[in-house]
């Protein structure tokens, strides 16, 4: 491979590198603001100004291709110069926004001022006002005074979202990004522009001024807006989700993740509909009771019918953990083989950039997870034909809400003499159960889920239950969960009473007098890899922060 | 700086000390009859010279917004973390207010950070001390307690402007 | 008299005692806080009752509101032993005090003392040492590294200063020829105070009064920058309550001793030459008795807010090498004085 040396040392580049790419995969970072390793190159900001031996002048280290025997310099005198005169360049109209502004924190002008910034201005004229507050979409939010024309939207609406929205108008200090005439910036990965942004030009509205980007903590997990299974994180303060934002994982996302992940997938963890304890129905109504007292009216009424009367259904937004447990319960507590799950898809969702059709997180997990385990004589399709035609009396689902928009399905349901159910929140399925179990959403556990290109990934716990301690259970913590006491409004935070799924049906099956004792979800895991052949060999660690491919059956999946 | 004096360099009556002892009894009997010092308080009230650091305030503009911006800087600088602070959105020039902003006075240490570091001026320590409690709750300052009108803080705000 | 008349005369010689000795306690913090508040210009507690008289029974309801925490490695018989047993001496050294002349009441011949034994001086060197014990006790079974440190500090400061005072005494007895009270009384009739006859034996009382009451200059045992508390670090409520009132009642005792020993007792100089009735006569002389212990606590209090706290080592090297050596001369001078001068 050819040589480079930068900064006395020799470094090995692949030819058509840049310098900038050249000295990132060797780690050294030279500061840039318009360039983005997935972006085109535009090369305006001029931040990333380094000195090379035998050229003229300084050259920007993104558009200058590293060539053998080259000689560059990121810490020399003349590049640390030329670096202070732009960023003092760049804070000429750069408004002092700070406090207002949502970016601070980790905002890249920001910390370049802080390392690279001279400290005092000489601008001592009025800087340029422009418009503050324009709407260029549904979610993002554009502020024109801090705008450093990086160009960086732009190029991501037209080389990402394949959607030119976004263009320059006006010159000199006068320039502005507005959208096209009759555009709207609405395309469906929008809000990536706000992570890309350098600056807080563009914010995410439906994050606006939530909370300071210190005061979160952040957990790496994925989302579960559909099968593709974006790699995220989730940013909590109080106990409540605020937003989530992309995580690189170049065999899944890239950098990016949808609007409808960003903005549908986190509210409804927070609602105020979510179910807080377990409830039973009593005189018709369900009203909220014990988890001693929900177990034994689940097991009671469950005994009281045949085992042929009995049907289970999964849930593709379960964790296969909580499928897993299910289909074993099914099969070695109950003996029953007719489980199946909903599948769910919407045609007009997908696109050939990041979002899948099939919109459930974790519907090649699940197939595989019952046809290996089970072998189900029943699907889905045929369980609800048998309720309607009362071969079926008792119905356990978990998480999925069956009745929505579908009131044939409803109808149906009606029939059923028991329903029991492990619901998230209340909704019209839960409203004709029997017991209902309040099951811990995907952000308040572990797990794994698959997506559709058999890539197993990792959920953890961000939001705590009463039952998951943020301390105790290692999540991750901001500094108010550090130093919070029970005393400090701050730190409390609502907590639920949910337990994962798996959890509540391994109690079930020890209240029907199979004891089954896992503590956490890894043994679980543990127990799944050891008896289905797909996930041999894995466990948590193996899967790690950005997922493994399983060796699966396509044919299974293809369907 | 007075001379260190070595035991050796004492001279007989120094050295066998009920002198000295005696100047000091008379001494300390003279001052049990000087004009006393103490501040009778609930009757007399101290009143601060500006530069006393008492509990925090907001700053009220004269047309009764509030200045503060809800950046959260004294909620990050402060040491006891007693300052909590949720912003939100206003159509107001500014464009984000503190939709709640919360000390916990029993938290609070009076160290003045949050001041120093405020952008706006809007948060300053007032000459308020007398500050007690019978609950946890009522320690929890909200903006309703928060509030003190700009003309009242003038004071401190000429005296942080002096030597900030 | 029979025995029964005797009995009930000692019941209330006792209770009037009791009593006045515990309000002179309760009172005399009263006055230490107003005391050491006036010397540094401030006014101390003058709110409860007209000039905070009532401060006293506040501080006491106070402390026996207050939760009685005892540590979990504490020895408990001892640490609850150790405050009574210090209350317990503090009181009943006081017996064998005298405070006036005999007197008679109701036609009996009473003298005011509780008991007047042949030996009372011995009694008092005797119980007082016994008040080493109270502290070393509260010291070693709190189970805290500072309650011992004051204990032990309280023992050996204690045995130290002992041999200088019994020396002192045994000077004072040379004049006496008696060990009981009322004999050294009236041994000092006129000018004839021991204190102006030995002053140099009245100065090494004095010091080591001050040093076996654990009082500044000399409060080791408790010295609050270096041990927290000393040995009543882990008491709290009336058993912390028991030290403190033993503290005050030991400076009473000390300051009755002083008086009885050095500075005539209830003797008022030339008294008798006024030619008053003889109620009256004594009534003066009890009085006299109360006002010259009144002053010596004044001056137990002066001396606090005036002096600094002795280092240990200078203050063991006061003890031994100076105070041992001024005892002995003062022995020395007596048995001079009274081979010389027939005295």
């Amino acid at each position: 491979m050819p040589k480079f040396v930068l900064n006395g040392e020799e470094i090995e580049f692949k030819p058509g590198q840049t310098i900038i790419e050249a000295a990132r995969d060797y780690g050294i970072t030279i500061p840039h603001f318009c360039w983005h390793p997935s972006l085109s190159v535009s090369g305006n900001c001029r931040v990333c100004l380094v000195e090379v031996e035998k050229m003229p002048k300084l050259v920007i280290a993104c558009s200058t291709l590293a060539a053998e025997g080259m000689v560059v310099h990121t810490e020399s005198e003349r590049t640390i110069e030329a670096r202070n005169a732009v960023m003092e360049f760049l804070l000429i109209n750069h408004p002092l926004d700070c406090p207002i502004c949502d970016e601070a924190g980790e905002c890249k002008l920001q910390d370049y001022a802080y390392q690279h910034g001279v400290g005092e201005s000489r601008f001592i004229e009025e800087k340029v006002h422009k418009d503050k507050r324009v709407l260029l979409g549904p979610y993002v939010m554009f502020d024109a005074e801090r705008c450093i024309s990086c160009s960086r939207c732009i190029r991501f609406c037209e080389e990402i979202a394949k959607d030119p929205e976004l263009t320059f108008v006006q010159r000199g200090d006068r320039v502005t990004i507005v959208t096209y005439p009759g555009e709207q910036m609405d395309n469906p990965y929008s809000l990536n522009t706000t992570d890309i942004c350098p600056v807080g030009a563009l914010t995410n509205r439906d994050f606006r001024f939530k909370a300071r980007v210190w005061e979160m903590s952040a957990t790496k997990s994925i989302c579960t807006g559909c099968s593709r299974g974006c790699n995220i994180e989730i940013w909590v303060r109080n106990n409540e989700i605020l937003r989530l934002t992309p995580r690189y994982n170049p065999d899944v996302n890239g950098y990016w993740m949808c609007d409808h992940g960003r903005i549908d997938t986190f509210k409804f963890v927070n609602a105020d509909d979510r179910v807080d304890g377990p409830h039973v129905r009593r005189e018709g109504k369900l009203v909220k009771a014990g988890w001693d007292e929900a177990y034994s009216a689940a097991v009671s009424e469950l005994k009281s019918f045949a085992k042929d009367e009995i049907a289970f259904l999964g849930s593709p937004h379960a964790t296969c953990e909580d499928n897993f447990m299910l289909a074993k319960f099914a099969r070695s507590v109950i003996g029953s083989k007719k489980i199946g799950f909903m599948r769910k898809e919407d045609a007009s969702f997908g696109d050939d950039i990041l979002r899948k059709n099939d919109v459930t997180p974790n519907t090649l997990g699940t197939e595989i997870i019952f046809d290996s385990y089970l072998k189900p004589t029943l699907n889905f399709n045929g369980i609800l034909e048998a309720i309607n035609n009362g071969k079926i009396k008792a119905l356990f689902v978990m998480e999925e809400d069956l009745a929505a928009n579908n009131s044939e399905i409803e109808n149906i349901l009606t029939k059923l003499d028991l329903l029991i159910i492990c619901a998230v929140n209340f909704n019209k399925t839960t409203a004709l159960a029997d017991v209902v179990f309040p099951a811990a959403a995907y952000a308040e556990k572990n797990g794994t889920m698959v997506n559709f290109d058999g890539i197993i990934q990792r959920l953890k716990p961000a939001v705590a239950t009463l039952e998951l301690d943020r301390a105790l259970d290692g999540m991750a913590m901001s500094r108010l969960d550090k130093f919070g006491t029970h005393y400090d409004r701050w730190a409390q935070g609502k907590k639920r009473d949910a337990r994962s799924s798996w959890k509540i049906i391994a109690a079930l099956a020890s209240v029907m007098g199979q004891k089954m004792k896992y503590d956490m979800a890894e043994k679980v895991f543990e127990e799944m890899a050891a008896s289905i052949d797909v996930f041999k060999g894995l466990d948590y660690d193996k899967i790690g922060e950005s997922g493994t491919k399983i060796k699966f059956e396509p044919a299974a999946a293809s369907k | 700086m007075p001379v260190r004096r070595r035991q050796k360099d004492l001279n007989f009556w120094e050295k066998i000390y009920i002198p000295e002892i005696a100047k000091g009894l008379a001494l300390t009997f003279k001052t049990m009859f000087k004009p006393k010092f103490t501040m009778e308080y609930p009757e007399e009230k101290f009143i601060p010279p500006p530069s006393y650091r008492g509990r925090p305030v907001l700053v009220q503009e004269e047309n009764g917004e509030e200045r503060c911006v809800a950046c959260g800087l004294c909620s990050r600088v402060c040491p006891a973390l007693a300052i909590e602070v949720q912003a939100g959105e206003t159509d107001r020039e500014k464009e984000r207010y503190p939709e709640r902003f919360e000390i916990n006075m029993l938290r609070c240490i009076f160290c003045g950070f949050c001041e120093e570091v405020c952008p706006e001026e809007a948060i300053v320590m007032s000459k308020d001390y007398e500050l007690a409690f019978t609950n946890r709750e009522d320690a929890i300052y909200g903006k309703d307690e928060l509030l003190v009108p700009v003309k009242n803080l003038n004071e401190r705000i000429n005296f942080l402007r002096q030597y900030k | 008299m029979n025995y029964l008349e005797i009995i009930v005369i000692t019941l209330v010689k006792i209770l009037i005692i009791f009593t006045i000795m515990m309000l002179t306690v309760s009172y005399l913090v009263y006055f230490e806080r107003r005391i050491s508040a006036w010397v540094q210009n401030r006014l101390g507690p003058n709110r409860v009752g007209w000039e905070g008289v009532l401060q006293p029974f506040a501080d006491v309801f106070k402390l026996l509101l207050k939760e009685d925490i005892v540590p979990l490695v504490a020895n408990k018989p001892l640490h609850t032993l150790a405050p009574i047993l210090a209350l317990f001496v503090a009181f009943s050294t006081y017996a064998v005090i005298p405070f006036g002349p005999d007197i008679t009441v109701f036609g009996y011949k009473v003298s005011l003392v509780v008991a007047d034994i042949n030996m009372g001086i011995l009694y008092v060197l005797a119980l007082t040492s016994l008040g080493v014990y109270a502290i070393t006790f509260a010291g070693w079974s709190s189970g805290s590294k500072y309650s011992l440190f004051g204990g032990v500090r309280a023992s050996a400061q204690m045995i130290s200063y002992e041999v200088s005072m019994g020396f002192s005494v045994a000077g004072v007895l040379l004049f006496a020829e008696s060990l009981r009270p009322v004999a050294i009384v009236e041994a000092q009739s006129g000018w004839m105070w021991n204190a102006v006859l030995q002053p140099i034996g009245f100065i090494t009382f004095l010091v080591s009064a001050f040093a076996e009451t654990n009082r500044l200059p000399f409060d080791l045992p408790e010295a609050e920058p270096e041990l927290v508390g000393g040995f009543h670090t882990e008491y709290s409520s009336m058993k912390f309550a028991g030290f403190f009132l033993a503290e005050y009642a030991n400076m009473i005792i000390a300051s009755a001793l002083i008086v009885t020993l050095y500075l005539g007792g209830w003797q008022i100089p030339y008294i008798e030459l006024l030619g008053l009735p003889s109620w009256l006569t004594a009534a003066i002389q009890v009085a006299g008795f109360f006002f010259k212990v009144g002053f010596l606590l004044f001056f137990f209090l002066w001396v606090r807010w005036t002096i600094p706290r002795f280092r240990y080592d200078q203050l063991m090297s006061l003890g031994w090498k100076v105070m041992f050596p001024l005892s002995l001369i003062n022995l020395v001078w007596v048995a001079v004085l009274i081979m010389i001068f027939k005295l």
